[in-house]
């Protein structure tokens, strides 16, 4: 499960390293871009973008910072949220009803749903992890979304992270993860 | 920043998220790397939210892993050339079909506004040198009349000319015609102006008296001002005689309506 080595190879510029990557986390990373935008198009090119930002800036990946996903989620999150502010306007309403393209409905896929442990959380601290995590908001858009204080949301989120880390016990973990790559893989 | 600041406020998050600012981002990288507890507990929240990911993880299409080695390949062809930046949401952008199309559109009605224009002026000036070209054939025209007039006019009033009037006899007794001989240029001219005006099938023609003999100096007609008639020498009189419709050889002399000596 350790990304170290294909990071490494990535370093050197081993193009199957970044494949292997791809493998692993353009599932993840598709399913916050695809949420966030709500376009199939934008969020497949999207995609791309973000695997060939890898590619060209590994370099600038300090493993001593953080995970790998991490630093993906972060470039994946900028550049659809960038995306976003360049095309469309109707996106990211804040009453969240609006959107000019709605690709779930063409699908029959509910693109929306959030599946996993997060379910087992309460409502408000679903929407909480949704809105920071799957929908870009920061704090101060998100709280106002849910219409409540922001002192009262980043408790909300606190609340959340703690509900999340006792949902996960360690063989669990291991059991979805591995479930989740031999599915996505 | 210290540890139960950040925990409290919840920065760990927002870095994670890559919302903070570059000073704060520096602020909570330096705690991290300072604080083993701190450092654990952003290792916890990575993993935390890596899971959710992953169990949230949707496929995308295989086309997109192909297209991402399709422009790699590239890449590595042409490494000098950067990789195309994918910032446009795919290539068919209703916005820029609509921006394209309505540029082309301003082009059609501006070429066809101007080929209308061009339509317009060329008709114009074929109009213009249609004009220009009558204008010019009525000048001509009138400048020969002018010319002919001042002849004319220039030899009645030469200080040589005998006027003579031709009154009319018992046949015609209203009958005036007036004859401008020239014996020094040579030349007679008619006004024929007074003259009854004949039928159809007759005309007036006037004779020059040559010792007894009658010499034609040519048909007068009544609907010009002036007739210019040949000259004959040694005449000692001029004679007009009503003739059938284009004049005879020789005078019908009982038709003759008047006379005057030179």
């Amino acid at each position: 499960m350790d990304d170290t080595s294909q990071i490494n190879r990535l370093k050197n510029g081993d193009k199957n390293a970044l494949y292997a990557l791809y493998d692993k986390y353009s599932g993840a990373l598709y399913g916050v871009v695809l949420r966030m935008c709500r376009d199939k198009e934008l969020s497949e090119d999207l995609l791309q973008e973000i695997f060939v930002t890898i590619w060209e800036k590994i370099d600038q990946f300090d493993p001593d910072k953080g995970k790998f996903y991490t630093w993906a989620y972060r470039i994946a999150r900028n550049k659809t949220l960038n995306a976003l502010r360049k095309t469309d306007p109707l996106i990211q309403k804040e009453d969240m009803g609006v959107y000019n393209s709605i690709e779930q409905e063409e699908s029959g896929t509910n693109y929306e749903a959030l599946n996993g442990v997060i379910k087992k959380l309460e409502v408000h601290h679903q929407k909480v992890i949704e809105l920071v995590y799957f929908k870009g908001y920061t704090h101060r858009e998100a709280h106002k979304l849910m219409g409540v204080p922001l002192g009262t949301f980043k408790s909300y989120v606190r609340q959340a992270l703690i509900q999340l880390r006792a949902n996960y016990p360690l063989t669990l973990l291991f059991l979805s993860i591995c479930l989740d790559v031999f599915d996505h893989g | 920043m210290d540890r139960k600041t950040i925990l409290e406020k919840g920065l760990l998050l927002n870095y994670l998220l890559g919302e903070l600012n570059a000073k704060d981002e520096r602020l909570i990288e330096s705690a991290l790397q300072q604080d083993k507890v701190l450092r654990q507990e952003f290792q916890k929240l990575e993993s935390d939210f890596e899971r959710i990911a992953l169990e949230n993880a949707i496929a995308p299409p295989q086309q997109v892993k192909r297209s991402l080695e399709k422009v790699l390949n590239k890449e590595r062809d042409n490494t000098d050339i950067p990789v195309k930046p994918l910032n446009t949401p795919g290539a068919f952008n209703p916005a820029r079909l609509l921006v394209a199309a309505s540029l082309a559109a301003i082009f059609a009605l501006t070429s066809f506004w101007f080929y209308n224009q061009w339509q317009t002026a060329e008709e114009n000036i074929r109009i213009a040198r249609e004009e220009k070209e009558q204008l010019q054939e009525s000048l001509q025209k009138l400048s020969e009349e002018m010319q002919k007039v001042n002849t004319m006019y220039a030899q009645l009033n030469d200080k040589d000319v005998i006027p003579l009037l031709l009154k009319g006899n018992t046949l015609a007794p209203e009958a005036r015609a007036i004859a401008f001989v020239n014996h020094k240029s040579k030349s007679v001219v008619v006004n024929p102006k007074a003259l009854p005006a004949l039928s159809e099938e007759e005309t007036y023609q006037m004779w020059a008296d040559v010792d007894g003999e009658m010499i034609s100096m040519g048909l007068v007609p009544t609907d010009q001002e002036l007739v210019a008639l040949t000259y004959i020498d040694r005449a000692e009189s001029l004679n007009i005689t009503i003739e059938p419709k284009g004049g005879s050889d020789h005078p019908t002399v009982e038709r003759l309506i008047s006379n005057a000596y030179l």
